[in-house]
């Protein structure tokens, strides 16, 4: 995606656009052959308003060529947001306006420069499952008006729903191709993504005991953050041997719910306890940001939890780091390599791995029995996806207490033994297993499906329509 | 009695806005840096550079035209230097604003004694020459006295004209803000950051040159921390030009106040009074930090 937006250059090869070769310089390049990008983190800047980030480096400027025509550029933006209904008001700042309105700004970012080749990194990933419809009706939209459209994403129902020909990429290769989207087949997608099936390691099996033990209880939880009450009256269980999931459309408070569990946020009201020894294990949400020190290679990003160590010889280090990398399956090309150059797959494995002990000499690292887990697989490929919903079922096995907070509603049904739906700082609903198991159609780790009643039902739930 | 009558007179108001002039022009040379995401601790030094160049070289030519235009020049010959420390090799701009202060510091010294064989300043010369449209007019003749005030007061609406209004301004607050996005929307970067030096460079320059025309000669050590007064004023500013108006205009007020007082003869010793200012800004930014919020990318090499 670099090298057709003009960031990286191949070292080999060339690019046609519209049967013309080209060559980009810089990003510039690409916008002038009309392609157009929205990356996966967005380029946005948010002490800027909505027009501003538009027009920004191509401006429209009154006749002298140096101020601004803000007039004039808003009418321009607006008739824009009009043709598309991408309903956005020009004046708000970028930091007023949520996620999903953020990638409609980016969207209108390319429609303005007439973009004619348009490149989405992900783009479903930060949306709630109504703004997910919306933006594919907006996607329509442009294809309807002639418009290529590049869908990038780790979802393979999106895939099957939007798209008219599927490319997989595995390991830097073109690994399949479809030409229709009507005959394209499900298992041999999967197949192509995953590769040799025996990839996968140890494929766990849920085991039936369920150990009644409560690990932690959250009794009547309130917290309000700036006049805004963000939890409110939330009751929470959290039993041994057993994965709770949440579900909710980001931002009703589940950032905010594991500051509380964690301990990072204290000004909260209500009762919290936690009834079984041992710590408590994050898998944080965003990981760049919480989940590692970039610039530390994996040992030393091990280390920095639970190590007792005053001193920590590079050697012991390199042993802890072979350890992680041949247990879970790492791809790393130096032992030394800081967590940086790991894809996000790899990343997430070395965390996962810190924080459920698997990493570290048993003897010297006290027991953790309670991990959150927060989108744990959000950005993650789908081998590697296959291989931390194995672990965090065994964790579940093994009698820990798991919190599994997600946006992908596949792997909350698949994987939890109760799931809550969280709204507006309430726990609005708690289903168990045996209510929505049923609605599982394939138990498969590849790609879990899941029945679109149930999920309608819980789409209902998560913008606060409860029909009993 | 009569540091009450002096305080709330006229002449007292337009000191406090003559003596704004270093101050102001000191905080938006720094706010242009800044917005373009390069924090620039070195006005000071740049505003002892130029204060030193301006009067040397128009003592030893007998020329202010030739002494002003070469200070400004030897300001920007800096800048470009201090840019390509800070923007090419992305050398820590608080470790390069420092070793600026420190080289300058040490490289006026030097000069001053090895030109006028003093360790502490130069002889008088005249200054700029007076701006006198406005002389007979009461009030504003008693603070808009030269073109630097005058440029000065002008600066406040031509600074937020720039950055908010203008093409340049919202690409150099792009550089400032988040400069990944601007960049893939095809926007130099590293151009626009030193074109923010640059005209830091220069509204510190005016500021110098202020300072040493004023005092119709140079001393060492005369900015005496204007330019890190100046930055503390652009952050309660919040790095918009208006609001670093008001900042400066409290700073200037405790300078003024101080030299009423040292007029009327109070009992209070004068070491104190100098003190005030300082230790006037290091409340206030106690009060204000943490509360403003700087350019998102201020200080990040990009």
């Amino acid at each position: 995606m670099n090298i057709l937006f003009g960031i990286h250059k191949p070292d080999s090869g060339y690019l046609k656009v519209f049967g013309t070769e080209v060559s980009f310089k810089s990003p510039l390049d690409a916008i002038e052959n009309n392609i157009g990008m929205v990356h996966q983190h967005f380029m946005l800047i948010d002490d800027f308003t909505v027009l501003e980030n538009v027009i920004l480096g191509d401006e429209i400027t009154k006749s002298k060529g140096l101020s601004i025509d803000f007039k004039k550029a808003g009418i321009v933006l607006n008739e824009i947001i009009d043709k598309y209904d991408l309903g956005l008001d020009v004046n708000r700042l970028i930091s007023e306006i949520s996620i999903g309105q953020q990638q409609k700004v980016e969207i209108l970012k390319l429609l303005y420069r007439r973009s004619e080749i348009l490149i989405f990194d992900e783009p479903t990933a930060v949306l709630s499952p109504v703004e997910v419809e919306h933006f594919f009706k907006i996607i329509n939209s442009f294809k309807a008006d002639g418009k290529t459209i590049i869908f990038i994403t780790h979802k393979l129902n999106e895939v099957k729903h939007i798209s008219d020909r599927v490319s997989v990429l595995r390991k830097s290769k073109l690994v399949y191709e479809s030409d229709n989207s009507n005959e394209l087949n499900i298992s041999d997608l999967s197949k192509a993504i995953v590769g040799d099936i025996n990839d996968i390691q140890n494929s766990e099996k849920r085991n039936a005991s369920v150990k009644n033990v409560e690990a932690l209880k959250l009794d009547d939880i309130s917290l309000t953050v700036n006049e805004v009450k963000i939890l409110n009256s939330l009751d929470l269980t959290l039993m041994k041997g057993e994965i709770h999931g949440i579900c909710g459309v980001e931002g009703n408070g589940q950032s905010e719910l594991v500051d509380v569990i964690y301990g990072l946020q204290k000004n909260f009201e209500g009762n919290y306890k936690k009834l079984i020894p041992g710590g408590i294990s994050l898998v944080p949400d965003d990981r760049k940001r919480k989940g590692f020190i970039k610039e530390f290679n994996i040992g030393e990003n091990i280390s920095l939890k639970g190590a007792n160590l005053n001193f920590l010889p590079s050697k012991k280090i390199n042993k802890i780091s072979e350890k992680i990398i041949s247990d879970n399956d790492v791809r790393v090309s130096d032992l030394e390599s800081p967590m940086s150059e790991l894809s996000g797959g790899n990343q997430q494995k070395v965390i996962f791995a810190r924080e459920t002990d698997s990493g570290t000499d048993s003897e010297t690292d006290s027991e953790n029995n309670i991990l959150i887990l927060v989108h744990p697989t959000r950005g993650v490929d789908i081998n590697a996806t296959a291989f931390i919903h194995s672990k965090i079922i065994s964790q579940r096995n093994e009698g820990k207490a798991v919190l599994l907070i997600s946006s992908d509603l596949d792997e909350l049904i698949s994987l939890s033994d109760r799931l809550s739906v969280l709204y507006k700082g309430e726990i609005l609903k708690t289903f168990n297993r045996d209510e929505f198991s049923r609605f599982i159609k394939s138990d498969s780790e590849i790609e879990p499906e899941t029945d679109p009643e149930f999920l309608l039902m819980l789409g209902k739930l998560m913008t606060g329509i409860n029909d009993k | 009695m009569d540091l009450i009558t002096s305080v709330i007179s006229l002449g007292f108001v337009a000191q406090v806005l003559r003596l704004m002039t270093p101050f102001y022009l000191g905080a938006s040379a720094a706010n242009f840096s800044e917005r373009g995401g390069v924090i620039n601790i070195s006005v000071e030094g740049f505003m002892n550079l130029s204060a030193f160049s301006f009067a040397v070289i128009s003592i030893l030519t007998g020329n202010i035209t030739a002494g002003f235009i070469l200070a400004v020049l030897i300001n920007l010959l800096f800048s470009v230097v201090f840019g390509y420390f800070t923007v090419s090799l992305k050398i820590n701009q608080i470790v390069t604003g420092v070793g600026f202060n420190l080289f300058i510091a040490g490289l006026t010294k030097f000069l001053l004694v090895y030109i006028f064989s003093s360790s502490s300043n130069t002889p008088r010369f005249e200054g700029l020459p007076e701006f006198t449209l406005f002389s007979s007019i009461p009030f504003f003749g008693l603070f808009l006295t030269d073109y630097i005030t005058l440029f000065c007061f002008l600066l406040i609406f031509i600074s937020a004209y720039i950055l908010f209004k203008t093409r340049f301004g919202l690409r150099l607050r792009s550089a400032g803000e988040n400069p990944a996005a601007g960049e893939s929307l095809g926007i130099k970067i590293r151009n626009y950051r030193y074109y923010g030096i640059l005209i830091c460079g220069f509204l510190s320059s005016l500021a110098g040159i202020w300072m040493a025309s004023n005092q119709n000669s140079y001393s060492d050590g005369m900015i005496a921390g204007r330019g890190y007064i100046a930055l503390a004023a652009m952050i309660i500013g919040k790095w918009k030009p208006v609001n670093i108006f008001f900042a400066c205009l409290m700073f200037s007020a405790f300078e003024a106040f101080e030299i009423s007082l040292q007029i009327t003869g109070s009992d209070i010793p004068s070491q104190l009074i100098q003190m005030l200012p300082y230790f006037i800004t290091i409340l206030v930014l106690i009060g204000f930090i943490g509360k403003t919020k700087p350019p998102a990318a201020d200080g990040v090499p990009y």
